[in-house]
Formats: structure tokens, sequence, C-alpha cells
């Protein structure tokens, strides 16, 4: 995505770096005051962002008792043994493979079904393709919380009720609309003399689909699975509702019954918290340009 | 990743593996992708079907009974949409669920934007303070509201102690346990949450005014304001647009989480939403076609204002 956006914002961010040397031989102490000033403001969003899940980092450090008498500060000693604890106590190793499980499998689906369903209504001609392309519109905005009784019943009948495979398929169900309407904007632009080129040669639909536009749309693919995991991974609300028995649970289902169960072993929760959160906070931070150069990219174009 | 497959650069040898499907005939003949794209849908459809037209209208049928879940279903008609009308739990969770739109409409586009206006202003550094107000946003909404339950925590949480440090002890409060300030508590948690999200989407939509538009705006005698006024805020309606869209069905079908997990709808349903209701109701006293007609009155609201929404945005458009 990011050759979609660099050539509108490199002469920009060009002239907006000129102007900066400009601004501080013009301006001079006025310009550097209000960039202070701007400065300021972004250092107390980073701390009110950051400082929480400093507070959490350094809880998990600390005793049951210090958590009480030593709000603020730092831990004083390093209970690592608090990590260990919260591990087994919490029945961590479980639910993380849990939610890997579910999730992966999740994506493999949502991958597999919306791609060809994505390229037919944005490249082939058929009968009906406007019919499809408005199925998919008016499902974005049939959340799937508003039918989650329903959804429930239907689960029960096709027996995918605590049942990690069939949650990860219904996963993959909510996540479809959506996803078949971003990779359909991305196979929108790609040029049609591309396809013609290859029909010409002989090449089937299947084939061209695989060989020629997937590879061309893979930043879509990875909007897709950016938008999916975070979506899959963080989920509490399917889980609760399709995942009854605590040895299927995934990550958030367990931290919620791991704190309903014990009151006050804060600095538990505060480990189980920081195990659970910091992975997912590692991964973006690697590819956060990515990232959010996908998502703005997607928001933006509309 | 497993399912996109690897590019293959000569892909001359998988072409060449696959017969042609209709020798010489090329991608003029409308009718010709029938059977491909029929095929090419079908998971989709399978899954669209199983899982979203099924319950669809499943739930409206089941919606005009009444059913605990085990014995037979009797058709009631409109009765539980009649009773709804008259449930005043659910009355003030649909009220909860609008002071919760309006607060989040506000404050997520009013902070998104001006957390993007620092940023767009700041020259070094900007992808590291992006990246720090972006890291919430991957957090889960367990792992959210389980910190900020203890950071509202009434005898050691991180509000009351900072109250006391500043002096402002007479403000701390059990932020959660009084029904006066846990809707607003609960409001706070969310936009701190999707802060990032709307910040960073805003972020892009400035970056793609031309730098010229302003160059000519202070030609021509703007002040700072009058160019915020008239250069950058008509140029990024339709992301206030998406922010509101994004925001709207955030408030209405998504907060069950945060609110499960911070107050479970107390205290005397104080911070009771029309999704939380919906599952205490459907699990807790059985009453299943009851809170399946809950989800279609909550689908109403939620589609006829993003309706609204669109239309007002297309016909925005037409007047820039």
């Amino acid at each position: 995505m990011s050759n979609v956006l660099a050539p509108s914002q490199t002469p920009a961010r060009r002239s907006l770096e000129a102007r900066f040397g400009d601004t501080l031989a013009a301006l001079g102490w006025r310009g550097l005051a209000e960039l202070g000033l701007v400065y300021l403001a972004l250092f107390v969003v980073l701390v009110q962002t950051i400082y929480p899940l400093f507070w959490v980092l350094s809880g998990s450090l600390k005793t049951k008792q210090e958590v009480i008498t030593n709000v603020w500060g730092p831990p004083s000693g390093l209970a690592v043994s608090n990590y260990a604890e919260a591990w087994r106590m919490a029945g961590m190793g479980a639910r993380i493979l849990n939610s890997v499980g579910i999730t992966m499998a999740a994506l493999v689906i949502l991958v597999l079904a919306a791609t060809p369903c994505a390229y037919a209504i944005a490249r082939l001609k058929f009968r009906g393709r406007i019919a499809v392309t408005a199925a998919i519109v008016a499902a974005m905005l049939v959340p799937p919380q508003v039918m989650a009784i329903p959804l429930f019943l239907v689960a029960r009948d096709l027996g995918l009720i605590n049942n990690r495979l069939g949650i990860a398929i219904i996963y993959a169900a909510t996540s479809l609309p959506l996803s078949v309407f971003i990779l359909r904007s991305f196979f929108m632009t790609l040029p049609a003399d591309l396809e013609d080129a290859a029909r010409v040669d002989g090449a089937s639909r299947l084939a061209i689909l695989v060989h020629i536009m997937l590879p061309l749309i893979r930043p879509g693919v990875a909007l897709v699975l950016i938008f999916g995991f975070i979506e899959i991974w963080n989920d509490f609300f399917l889980a609760f509702l399709l995942l009854r028995k605590p040895e299927l649970q995934t990550i958030p289902l367990g931290l919620v019954s791991f704190f309903q169960q014990y009151d006050s072993l804060w600095n538990l929760y505060f480990a189980a918290l920081m195990i659970t959160t910091l992975p997912v906070i590692v991964v973006f931070l690697l590819m956060q340009r990515q990232f959010i150069a996908g998502l703005t990219a997607g928001a933006v174009k509309g | 990743m497993s399912a996109a497959p690897a590019p293959s650069p000569d892909a001359g040898a998988g072409r060449g593996a696959l017969l042609p499907r209709r020798p010489g005939r090329t991608s003029h003949a409308p009718s010709g992708d029938g059977l491909a794209a029929a095929a090419m849908i079908l998971p989709a459809a399978i899954l669209f079907g199983l899982f979203y037209v099924w319950p669809f209208a499943s739930g409206f049928w089941l919606s005009l009974h009444s059913w605990d879940g085990f014995s037979p279903p009797v058709f009631i008609g409109m009765a539980n949409y009649v009773r709804l009308a008259s449930d005043r739990i659910f009355l003030g969770a649909l009220e909860n669920n609008i002071i919760f739109v309006i607060a989040i409409l506000i404050l997520k586009n009013v902070l998104g934007l001006g957390l993007a206006l620092l940023l767009n202003r700041a020259m070094v550094g900007r992808s590291f303070f992006r990246a720090a107000a972006f890291v919430p946003v991957t957090m889960s909404f367990v792992a959210v509201g389980l910190l900020w339950s203890w950071i509202y925590n009434p005898v050691f949480g991180l509000l009351n102690a900072g109250l006391d440090l500043f002096g402002l002890g007479f403000l701390k409060h059990s932020w959660l346990g009084d029904a006066n300030t846990a809707l607003y508590a609960i409001i706070a948690v969310d936009v701190w949450k999707w802060l990032g999200f709307h910040g960073v989407i805003y972020l892009a939509g400035l970056q793609t005014i031309p730098a010229e538009l302003y160059e000519s705006a202070t030609m021509d005698g703007a002040g700072r304001f009058r160019r915020f006024w008239h250069v950058t805020l008509p140029l990024i309606m339709p992301i206030v647009f998406i922010n509101s869209i994004l925001g709207l069905s955030g408030a209405f079908v998504r907060n069950f989480d945060i609110v499960y997990v911070l107050t479970k709808g107390g205290p005397n349903h104080a911070t009771e939403v029309a999704l939380t209701y919906m599952m205490t109701k459907a699990f807790q006293d059985g009453a299943m076609s009851y809170a399946a007609a809950m989800g279609y009155v909550l689908f109403m609201i939620v589609g006829l204002a993003c309706v609204g929404l669109l239309a007002l945005m297309r016909r925005q458009r037409l007047a820039l």
C-alpha cells in the first residue's frame, strides 16, 4: 500500500521539511516555542497510553502486599515467580494453544473463502454479480452481535458449540463481508489487460487468480489477515457465547475467569495480563509500519 | 499467512499445467464466466448462508414466538416487541447506548483529530508517537477492561492515588461502583482504547491534503484558524464520516466485552447496554425469543443510523 500513498505524500513531506528549516530561520523563538508545545502535548498522550502499561509491568513484579503499599513506584524486588504462578493458576498454556489454533484456522478459512469470492465479483462477468456485491455490503451493516441468539441456536443445531473448529468457521464467516469488500477493492485496482493477455494464452480463471492476481494483491491479503487477527485473537463475545467448557477457552475468556475466580491476587493478574498482552504489542511494534499503512490505506480509500 | 500462496515467477509452468477451459474464447464473452464465478463464490456463499442468512431469518421467526429454549415455541406475533417497548430495563439500556454513542462520537472525533494535528506537526519522532498512541488498539477489550478495573479500584487504584497526589483527594470516588459515574468511566475506557485508531486514520487524511492548498491560503492572508476551518475541515469530512460510522456501530454493538468486564451492567443496571441485557435475558432467564427480539431492535437502530450517515455523507460529498 505504501506505493499508493507515496506519490502524494513524498513531495508534501519534503516541502514540510524544507519549510521546517525556513520556519526556524524566520520565526526563531516563536516557532520553537510552538513546536515545544506540540511535543509537550504529545508527551502527555504518550504518558497516558504507556504509563498504565508500565504500571502493570511493575505490578507484575511486586509481591501481593507491595501492590497495595507501593502504588506508583517500581517494584522493590523482582518477584518473577508471579509469572510462573499466574501461568499455572490461569492455565495459560492451554488457553494460548486454543487461541493460536482457533485464530490460525479461522484466518486460513477466511482467506480461502474470501479471495475467490472477491475476485469473482471484482473481475468476472456473470449474472447476479450486482446482487452478490449488494449482499456483501448489506452484511457489513449486520454486526454478528445483533444476531447472537439465533447464531447460538444455529451453532447448536450444527454441533458447533464447544467445538474449536466450529468457532473458527464462525469467526471466518463473521469476518467475511469486510474481507471480501477489502479484497474486492484491491482486485479492482489491477489493470484489465493483465488478465486479457493471460486469457488469450488460454489460462483458466483459477490459474489467473492464483498465479497472476494473487501475488499482486498481497498487501490486500495482509490487510485482511491483520484485521482478522486483531478481531479474532481479541474476541470475547463470540467465545463467551460458543465456548462453554473451561478446557476450550481462549485467552480473553481465561483472563476473565481467572479474574473472577481468585479475588485480590493483583500481582498475579498483572503477570497474566503481561503474558497475554506483551506478545501482541511486540508483534505490532515490529511491523507497525506495514500495519498502519495498510489500515490507513483501507480507510482513506473508503 | 500460510493461506497466501507464494508468488510463482514462472507462471508459464502453472498455466501450461492447467488446460484452457474454452479455447478460442476470451473475456469478451459476458456469460462465459458464470460457472467459474459460481465455483469461486461457493465457499463464501456457504459460510454466508449458514452464519448470516440462516440466523438472521430464523432469529426473526423466533422473535415472533415465545420460547424458553426447550419447550415447543408458541407463536405470539409482535408481543415480544410490544413488551420491549415497555421494558424499563431495556429502555434504560438503550438510553445508555445513546449516551455512549453521543459521548463517543464527540470525544473520538475531537480527540482523534487533535491527536492527528499534533502528530502532523511533529517533524521528529512522528512514527514513534503514532505507534505509542496505537498500542491500546491492539489490546483486547478484556485486557483493557481488567487494566482499567485496577485503575478505577477505590482502594489502591491509580486514579484515586493520582487525585491524592495532586491534592484533589476530595474527588476520590468509587468510579465504577457509583451509578452516577460508572457509565462515564466505561466511556472513558473505550475512548482510551480507540483514540490511537481514530488519530491514525485522521493523520492519513491530513497527509493527503496537498501542502500547496495551505500555502495559497496563507498567501491569501488566512490565519491558522481559518486555514483549519476552510481547508483542513472540508477536505477531511469523508474521514469524519468514516470515524463516525465506526464509532457509532462500535457504541451500539461492540461494547459487550468492556461493560461485562468492568461492571456487568451494574450497579443496578446503571451501565446496562442492550447487548449485556440481551445476553442476561437469553442465558440467565432463558428468554431466548425475547432476547432475539432485542437483537432485531438493535439491528434496526444501527442499520438506520448507518444508512442515514451514509446518505448524509453522499450528499456532503456532492456539495463539496
